[in-house]
């Protein structure tokens, strides 16, 4: 089967671009230098990784993300490389010829193959909500899980539920790590997640035989182990303490920090920051929108977009602190006229 | 429980909780002191008991700004105590996080301030906290007069402004959230805690001090 340098030899680079390529993973994974040579070795000799991606409640965008991924390797590298053997939005075939395709790929690659796993599951009423070729969501999962070598939740949908997942959330949707709890699950989070991180993840897999470094939440260190607010260029802004108002007021021309104006960078760990999207030429806050933490739990239940981060979730409420004020000066007058008169009856 | 559903915690519906029940408790404590009243005191006023409630809020702050009384006998609890007021009410109303709490609030523009000065706030507030805490422990009069609710006040505010300095010196950390969401909890307790505690004179100070003044009237004595 291909390696990755075959492919590059194929399509006409040159084996400087493939060690550029290579040079420029081990950068992103966070290895050290002397790890290079056996990224290169492991790149030219290893066959490209089998991937099954499975879509269930979801928008594909976590796919439209991925396909534009160019950092590290080359467009016409990139889908030649990762070896999708079954993916709905991308293939040509459908119907019982695709899912016969995925049958077999699960046959062969057992145990090898990686499933990418790209929105909420939904159990609920026995997975009706979500089906494929007459087989519900649950059931396409477990089939498909049960010999990948590795699995990857990619979005915010499959990692934490997501958008589905949100309030009042009518199809019960859960993240994929609930539902197979006995397997180690890589959660790629984001709405999508950036491309490169996808291919890197996948291509250390390759390398190293094993999934990256993950915190306590299923995300891989190297790229979720820092909150975008650390990484921000604005964040001197932040320390002189200039913020725009508005987004189009004299302070955002200026590029000012939009911690005012809801900027989420302070508890959203993600890569945005340093990797950057298509290319690494911009993320949100570069293009001037405050970050909306689409990469944590919940991001969207949050529901305070446009508002910092310190201010009271849903508003402070002058109405209820006065029902506090009320109830306790009625308890306090109460307590207060009994003592009196229990000391005049002394 | 991950940081940031800790976080949504103590920003939503425990910092909530805590200021329902700060209202429902400054509220009791004053209500309560009202309805309970003075005894009766049938003695003539010897001064002017309004003009020294007044005189004495307005002069109170600086009472002791002479060099003597500063340098020669209680320079720690005067140089310490405004230190600490001065760096914690201004942590509290200006560093830009909190600016724009109250800022929502109270719908006025309040400005708030670069880290340069929030650092130094906050330094000052910290150290005179510590050597005010130490100066109690030691001082055989002040000794007799801390309780555990001085200790446990102290040990909180210090805490509060421990976790806010990491916070906003934290980079590169993989606990920076913890140590937000930290310092947030620690402040909802604060809030919590005030209406119970020696700390509600943050709120009846102006009273206290009034009512203290118009007793001096009252009695037509001095400060």
């Amino acid at each position: 089967m291909d390696s990755l340098y075959s492919i590059y030899k194929q399509r006409g680079y040159t084996r400087r671009d493939f060690l550029k390529s290579s040079l420029l993973l081990a950068t992103f994974l966070g290895l050290s230098p002397s790890a290079f040579p056996r990224v290169v070795e492991a790149l030219e000799l290893k066959p490209k990784p089998v991937v099954i991606w499975l879509e269930f409640q979801d928008c594909a965008g976590c796919t439209e993300s991925f396909i534009r991924s160019t950092s590290i390797l080359p467009s016409d590298v990139l889908l030649d490389y990762i070896s999708l053997e079954y993916h709905e939005t991308l293939m040509s075939p459908s119907g019982f010829y695709a899912e016969e395709a995925k049958r077999e790929a699960i046959e062969k690659y057992k145990g090898k193959y990686i499933l990418v796993v790209e929105g909420s599951l939904s159990p609920k009423s026995n997975g009706v909500y979500c089906t494929v070729s007459g087989k519900s969501n649950v059931e396409l999962l477990k089939e498909t899980a049960k010999n990948a070598g590795l699995i990857i939740a990619i979005g915010s949908c499959a990692s934490w539920g997501g958008i589905p997942h949100a309030e009042p959330n009518p199809t019960g949707a859960i993240p994929l790590s609930q539902l197979l709890e006995d397997k180690k699950v890589v959660n790629i989070p984001g709405c999508p997640p950036i491309g490169d991180v996808v291919v890197a993840v996948i291509a250390s897999y390759v390398i190293t035989g094993k999934p990256p470094e993950l915190d306590s939440m299923g995300r891989p260190k190297a790229f979720y182990g820092q909150t975008i607010h650390d990484r921000c260029y604005r964040r001197p802004f932040y320390n002189a303490g200039r913020f725009a108002s508005s987004f189009d007021d004299e302070n955002a021309k200026k590029g000012y920090c939009l911690y005012k104006l809801g900027c989420k960078g302070p508890i959203t760990r993600n890569a945005c920051a340093t990797v950057g999207w298509n290319g690494g030429l911009s993320f949100p806050i570069r293009s001037g929108h405050p970050c909306f933490g689409c990469s944590e739990p919940d991001f969207w239940d949050r529901g305070f977009i446009y508002s910092p981060l310190s201010v009271v979730e849903g508003g402070f409420s002058w109405k209820k602190a006065l029902v506090g004020v009320a109830l306790g000066a009625v308890s306090g007058a109460v307590v207060g006229a009994v003592h009196k008169k229990l000391r005049e009856g002394k | 429980m991950s940081d940031v559903a800790f976080y949504d915690f103590v920003r939503g519906p425990f910092l909530k909780l805590a200021l329902f029940v700060f209202f429902i408790g400054i509220a009791y404590r004053f209500f309560r002191v009202v309805f309970l009243g003075l005894p009766k005191d049938y003695a003539k006023p010897k001064g002017n008991p309004y003009y020294m409630a007044l005189k004495k809020i307005v002069i109170k702050p600086t009472m002791g700004w002479t060099f003597n009384e500063i340098f020669s006998r209680r320079a720690i609890n005067f140089m310490g105590g405004f230190l600490f007021h001065l760096g914690f009410l201004g942590l509290t109303f200006l560093v830009p996080a909190h600016a724009f709490l109250w800022q929502e609030i109270t719908g006025l523009p309040i400005p708030g301030v670069p880290n340069i000065v929030s650092d130094l706030l906050a330094y000052s507030a910290l150290g005179s906290l510590i050597a005010l805490t130490v100066h109690r422990a030691l001082n055989p009069v002040l000794k007799l007069l801390t309780g555990k609710d001085e200790y446990l006040a102290n040990f909180l505010i210090g805490a509060i402004l421990f976790t806010g300095i990491l916070a906003t010196k934290w980079a590169g950390g993989g606990f920076y959230v913890w140590i937000l969401s930290t310092h947030m909890f620690l402040a909802d307790l604060l809030i919590l805690y005030i209406p119970f505690s020696r700390l509600s004179h943050f709120v009846y100070y102006f009273l206290s001090v009034g009512f203290m003044g118009w007793n001096a009237g009252k009695r037509g004595v001095s400060f």
